[in-house]
């Protein structure tokens, strides 16, 4: 399975992309799986990551929810609003 | 006194105007906040900041929270104006303007709504330098 996360602000700066793909050996996986492969395939972004949460079709995601291939996926660093 | 819809949330280029509030039927109290671009980030003197979001999760988010915020303090009115691109120092990125019955729950709302936005609305900001000016920011 492939995941599309998109990125936005700092960490689009810190990985120069606005999106990173992450590759997973299933048909589904979970939030935290794809933030797992996400350490994995962009380094760049490891030491925001625990700061970080996932989005998935808009709205957060919680860490046991499931991801399915049309899914749109966002990583949602510290925002910084106002 | 027209009917105006309860919760109203405004994005625009550049500084954020001012929120002139609309008549509101049954409010005693109007609170409002603007958030201003502070000349320096990190003890470095700042030019701007350089707004961006993630939509519709932006929007959404902050319907959410206003909606919350609506039956929470029993407003009876919320509207935002946040700004995307680029808002030099001193000018104002947010506007933010509730309405309720009463003075207390407009206030405290004022605080809970803004708590919320900076905890959860995908929005962010890049700053630019002083320092950084000549060299393509």
């Amino acid at each position: 399975m492939r995941v599309d996360v998109l990125l936005f602000g700092p960490q689009a700066a810190m990985a120069q992309a606005d999106s990173i793909v992450v590759e997973l050996n299933t048909v589904t996986a979970t939030v935290s799986q794809v933030l797992s492969a996400l350490r994995e395939a962009a380094p760049a972004l490891a030491s925001s990551l625990d700061t970080s949460r996932l989005a998935v079709n808009h709205a957060y995601a919680c860490a046991d929810d499931y991801i399915t291939r049309d899914d749109e996926v966002a990583l949602i660093g510290m925002v910084s609003g106002g | 006194m027209q009917t105006v819809e309860r919760v109203v949330i405004e994005w625009v280029e550049g500084p954020a105007p001012a929120i002139q509030a609309p008549p509101i039927l049954g409010a005693g109290a109007v609170a409002s906040f603007t958030g201003i671009v502070r000349p320096t980030e990190d003890h470095r003197p700042l030019l701007a900041l350089h707004y961006s979001r993630y939509d519709p999760m932006a929007q959404r988010e902050l319907h959410r929270i206003a909606e919350y915020a609506l039956a929470r303090h029993r407003l009876l009115f919320v509207q935002f104006i946040h700004s995307i691109g680029r808002v030099d120092a001193g000018e104002a990125s947010l506007q933010l303007l509730v309405a309720a019955a009463h003075r207390k729950p407009a206030i405290a709302a004022i605080d809970e709504i803004i708590d919320a936005m900076k905890r959860d609305v995908p929005i962010w900001k890049m700053p630019v330098y002083a320092e950084d000016r000549g060299q393509g920011t």
